[in-house]
């Protein structure tokens, strides 16, 4: 906990994560002509009505924002295989599905920006939120599992923005947890017994847990 | 652990623990608001801070007695029901007090009674930052350690943040000295 103030923020805002994902390709229907555009990033286009064409998220945004493109929905954005990753994740308990790793930032962005290029646009966002909460529900059942021995956490296709949402609990959960289940503060346990202030021998046994949690 | 510059530990190292004196101690009387000499005599309990107590015992100068708020009593209610004692009131840095009392040896059964209580409260602590409201304080706030109000502020923190992004409209939004009357360009940026 060392050096650490009260109101430290995560690594990264909602915002920072948002901006990421906007580097993730997309691919739009443009209705205008228009030449390449030369980017530091790459070359985009040249665009030509009707031909679509793969651009990143934050310049297909902004092309839709002028409406001068159709947003052609991912693949997995569909409401099949919204379905079947939903169902998936209901079954296995304790895995997380593969979608991209910035399905909740670009779903956001698509759905607020370019909601009309969805054929079932509440099915999709619905399906979306509950994907989401199956999944932050497997994320805190994961975190109660936490302890001083806890070396690594597995969490295979989880997402970005759920990573970064547990990060700062997390880790402050495992250092707290580190702090006190560490051999230093263990290793006494059976030798000291020359201190005083001997404790009832009841105090020595391990504790029971009285009912399951 | 800890951080020499670490403005909790150093609160910490503030609190009161009752010592007694393995030997006589000429000319510290201060210490002992009821000695009547400027002498400390051999066996007399005296309150020191802890960063006090820690070099003395390291010294074998004074002798640390265990706190009353890791005492069997108090073990007892712990045990009972971790989640719902008010460990602030018994002493805000809870924890970080009992890690400095193993070090010194005060008693080899509190580094996994720490543990144990710090476990039984941890995931009342997990529901409850994550499924805090966005408004207001809760009312068990007030029964967390130090340690855990970090922990449970951290929690807080980055839901709040993550609801306020998904609720927020626009992301662009015009800087105020934008938005002043102008006389000669009065198309808006963004258009």
């Amino acid at each position: 906990m060392a050096g650490q103030g009260a109101s430290e923020p995560a690594l990264f805002t909602e915002l920072e994560v948002e901006f990421m994902a906007e580097d993730e390709s997309i691919n739009i229907v443009p209705n205008v002509r228009m030449d390449t555009l030369n980017m530091i990033c790459g070359d985009y286009g040249p665009f030509r009505p009707q031909i679509p064409v793969t651009v990143p998220l934050w310049l297909g945004i902004a092309m839709k924002k002028r409406s001068k493109c159709r947003i052609q929905p991912p693949d997995w954005m569909s409401v099949e295989r919204l379905s079947e990753v939903l169902e998936m994740e209901r079954e296995a308990p304790r895995e997380f599905q593969p979608l991209p790793f910035h399905y909740v930032e670009i779903a956001k962005l698509l759905l607020d920006n370019a909601r009309e290029d969805f054929e079932n646009n509440y099915m999709v966002q619905s399906l979306l939120e509950d994907i989401k909460d199956v999944r932050w529900d497997k994320v805190e059942k994961g975190l109660k599992n936490l302890s001083g021995r806890t070396h690594a956490v597995k969490l295979k296709n989880i997402s970005a923005m759920e990573v970064n949402r547990m990060r700062t609990f997390t880790v402050r959960a495992l250092q707290s947890f580190f702090k006190h289940d560490n051999d230093d503060m263990m290793k006494q346990t059976p030798t000291d017994s020359d201190s005083q202030s001997t404790p009832s021998s009841s105090d020595r046994l391990p504790r029971r847990t009285l009912r399951p949690r | 652990m800890a951080n020499y510059y670490d403005i909790h530990d150093i609160l910490m190292q503030d609190e009161n623990v009752s010592t007694v004196f393995l030997h006589k101690a000429n000319g510290a009387g201060f210490l002992d608001p009821s000695s009547e000499d400027n002498n400390v005599a051999r066996g007399s309990v005296v309150d020191l801070p802890l960063w006090l107590a820690q070099d003395l015992v390291q010294r074998q100068i004074v002798h640390v007695k265990l706190p009353s708020c890791f005492n069997a009593r108090v073990r007892k209610e712990v045990q009972a029901d971790p989640a719902c004692i008010d460990l602030r009131s018994k002493c805000p840095f809870y924890y970080e007090m009992g890690c400095k009392l193993v070090e010194l040896n005060v008693d080899p059964t509190l580094g996994p009674y720490l543990l144990d209580t710090l476990r039984g409260r941890y995931k009342d602590l997990l529901c409850k930052a994550l499924t805090a409201t966005l408004t207001g304080n809760p009312k068990f706030v007030p029964l967390l350690t130090e340690e855990e109000t970090r922990l449970f502020e951290a929690g807080r923190d980055s839901m709040k943040a993550f609801k306020k992004w998904r609720l927020q409209g626009p992301r662009l939004e015009r800087a105020a000295i934008l938005g002043r009357k102008r006389t000669r360009d009065p198309t808006p940026i963004w258009s």
